[in-house]
Formats: structure tokens, sequence, C-alpha cells
């Protein structure tokens, strides 16, 4: 059994500050930030390594008509010229990345069956083809064993669940590899709901589920 | 990293660069705006022509959007909380993010808006501020020391925008080893010590 990781790898915190990871990982590294503050410490000093690196680079002169043309500028800019960031809230468990795609709460969503114990609702894709959803899983329930021909990025957003590796809480962050069987199972008291992104479509590994895969393959053509 | 030199900016000039900003902030100052265009611009430019070398409307654009955005946001900046430099490298790294995906051949729903934190620090305790400025000085030395491995993955990482996938096949190694240089990288810097 493999000690449980809750928090994302370095290189991928790395990534994240970069800005050169995938925005489906983005996403969930992003709403892991806002439950982790010793992550997000970390990525303030990852933000320092970028800045000292864009500081060594060999300046690239402007030219003087950028200069004025942007000086020219100035008075007319408002506000409305940028794109602005929500507030960080408190009183919500959406972290707020994703309140662009939930208006109002994970209730409201047109959630669809995937078995018994789930249900699920995809937010979008990413422009590599990797799909980003919400999971929720029922009281005690469990996720059929299942592996990814791709890698798969969890985060819960509510509740908590187990699987063979450890017991996962609100905020935790996970990576499971195409080599990772693994059978999540929600605590008893309460559903569980996790962003999940996938990058390649999920194999279920169960001996009927199993002949579920084409179905599922088929959706990621 | 032939590109890369020994210079490094003393901190008065940073202090000077500060005020500036504040005097954008409090009096919509454009000769202190100016200055800061003088020390950024060409820097913003560089980060812009490591991802895209040659594109110098790309890079052109990248300042625009960037200082445009100091400009309005001046009064938000808090210097106790941020860094003026890290603050400017968020601000283009995010705007380089923007860019890509509103330029990118594959189109994606995904708003990074609300993903990346404007203020480089949102967040940390007062106490951890203390802490900054010599972590500063040792990410900065730590950087010279490097092997050149090492260093040469940060760069493809942080300033040519480049995923631990394309990484791993423009230099030709396993992805595995991108990523222990990464960490290797990382663990000199001390960058992961939380303190």
């Amino acid at each position: 059994m493999s000690k449980s990781i809750t928090h994302p790898f370095e290189e991928l915190l790395a990534a994240y500050s970069a800005g050169s990871l995938p925005l489906s990982q983005a996403l969930c590294i992003s709403a892991h930030l806002e439950h982790c503050e010793s992550c997000a410490q970390k990525l303030a000093r990852l933000n320092r390594v970028g800045s000292e690196l864009m500081q060594q680079l060999k300046p690239a002169s402007a030219s003087d008509e950028l200069k004025n043309r942007l000086l020219d500028s100035l008075d007319s800019l408002t506000a409305d010229d940028l794109p602005e960031q929500r507030p960080l809230s408190t009183d919500s468990s959406i972290p707020r990345c994703l309140h662009q795609f939930i208006d109002r709460g994970y209730d409201d969503l047109p959630w669809k069956r995937v078995s018994s114990d789930i249900q699920s609702v995809e937010l979008c894709r990413d422009s590599n083809g990797a799909k980003v959803e919400l999971l929720k899983i029922k009281p005690g329930g469990s996720a059929t064993t299942h592996t990814h021909l791709g890698d798969e990025y969890t985060v819960i957003l509510e509740g908590s669940f187990s699987d063979e590796a450890g017991v996962y809480r609100e905020g935790d962050f996970m990576v499971r590899g195409t080599e990772d069987q693994h059978t999540p199972v929600a605590t008893q008291d309460r559903e569980c709901i996790c962003l999940a992104v996938t990058e390649g479509p999920v194999q279920f590994t169960g001996l009927f589920s199993r002949m579920l895969n084409p179905l599922i393959r088929r959706n990621y053509a | 990293m032939s590109s890369m030199t020994k210079r490094s900016i003393p901190s008065d000039k940073l202090v000077a660069l500060g005020a500036c900003m504040t005097r954008v902030a409090n009096d919509r100052d454009k000769s202190a705006f100016a200055e800061l265009f003088d020390h950024y611009a060409p820097q913003i430019r560089a980060y812009s022509l490591a991802r895209e070398p040659g594109s110098d409307l790309v890079a052109d654009e990248l300042v625009q959007e960037v200082m445009t955005r100091v400009w309005l946001k001046a009064s938000s900046y808090n210097s106790s909380l941020a860094n003026l430099n890290t603050w400017i490298f968020t601000l283009a790294r995010n705007c380089r993010i923007d860019y890509l995906r509103r330029n990118s051949r594959y189109a994606t729903e995904i708003d990074p808006t609300d993903m990346f934190n404007e203020m480089a620090d949102e967040g940390p305790d007062p106490f951890q501020l203390a802490q900054q400025s010599r972590a500063e000085e040792s990410i900065r030395e730590g950087l010279k020391q490097l092997p050149r491995e090492q260093s040469e993955i940060l760069t493809k990482v942080y300033l040519e925008g480049k995923s631990h996938q394309q990484a791993s096949d423009e230099l030709k190694l396993p992805l595995g080893t991108v990523k222990s240089r990464v960490r290797l990288a990382l663990k000199k810097l001390e960058v992961l010590v939380v303190r």
C-alpha cells in the first residue's frame, strides 16, 4: 500500500507557477490552493523563481513608438478594459476558479447518473481533450474499481472518501496514473463531491462494468 | 543559457521603482509610469521573445497588456504583500496565458481569469513577510549555482513556457528525468522549505 499524497508534487506546482500547465490541470491546482496554506506559500516562492529568471534574461529594448502609444492611451483606459477577478469567497465550498461553470450551487447542476452510487456532470473540455467534470458519490457509495488511459487529477470539494491508500478530505489533491487501480468509497455521513480531470477515458475493470468500456471510450472520440 | 547574464537588480533600484508605483497609484503620475515602462518593458519583451523568438509584435502586445494592468491596478498593488518584480512576473505570466488561450488553434472554454491570483502573495501571514527578502536573495544566488542541466529545465518551463512533455521531447529526455530535474533544482534553491 502506497502512502497517500494529498498535495501536488513540486514540479506540478512549479509548472502552474510558470503558466505552462494545461488549464484543466491548473483548475485542480487552483482549487487545492484555496484550501492549502502550505502550498500557497510554496507557490509564492515559486513565483519568485519565475521573477528572478525573468530578470536574468537579456533585456530586449522597447521602441519609443510603443512607449508613446501606451502613454497616450492611459487617459482613456478604464477598469472595463480588464478582465475582473472575482474575490475569494469564504462562505462557499465552490472554489473561485469553478464559479465560471457553476452559477448557483452544486444542486442546480444537470447531474447525470453514472452508476447507482455515482452521478457526474461535465463542466468543459480542455484544448488537449482532457475532460473536466464533477463527480458526486452518495454516502458510503463506491466508485467502481477503475484505471485510466491517461492521468486523473482529483480535488475533493465536499465530503471525504477513502481508497486503498488512505483517507481524503476537503481540499485534498491527488493524481492517479494509468497503472493505479483504485476503489474510492465515500464516507457514510455525507455525499462526496470531487473535481476530476481525466486525460483519457476511464477504464472500468470490474467483471460486469468492463462491458461499459467501449461505450465510454466512444465519448472521447 | 547563453541569454542569461549575471546581472541582478540592486535593491535600491527596486525601492525607486516602488516609489514610482506609489506615485502612479496616488497621483496618476505619467512620468513615474514612464520610468516603470523603461525598466520593465524590455524585461517583458525578453520574456515573450523567450517563448516566441522573433515575434516582436507579440512581445509588444504583451508589454501593452501588462503595463495597462499596472496602470489600472496600481492602487490595488500592496508593496507589503508582494515584491514588485514578482508582481510584474505574475502579470506577464497571466497575460501570456490569456494571449495563448485567445490565439490557440485548439479552443477551450476554460477562462483562466479566476485561476491565477493577480496579487502574487495573496494569503501568507505577515510573519512570513520578514523572511521574503532573504528568500529572494537566496533564490538569486542559488540560480547562479545550479548545474546547467537543471537551470536549462527551469528556463524551458518558466521562460519558454514548455510543458514537461514538450521539454522531454525537445531535450530527448525521459519525462521522469525532466520532472526529477525540476524537483532537484527546486530543492537546491530551497524554494519548498516552508519556514
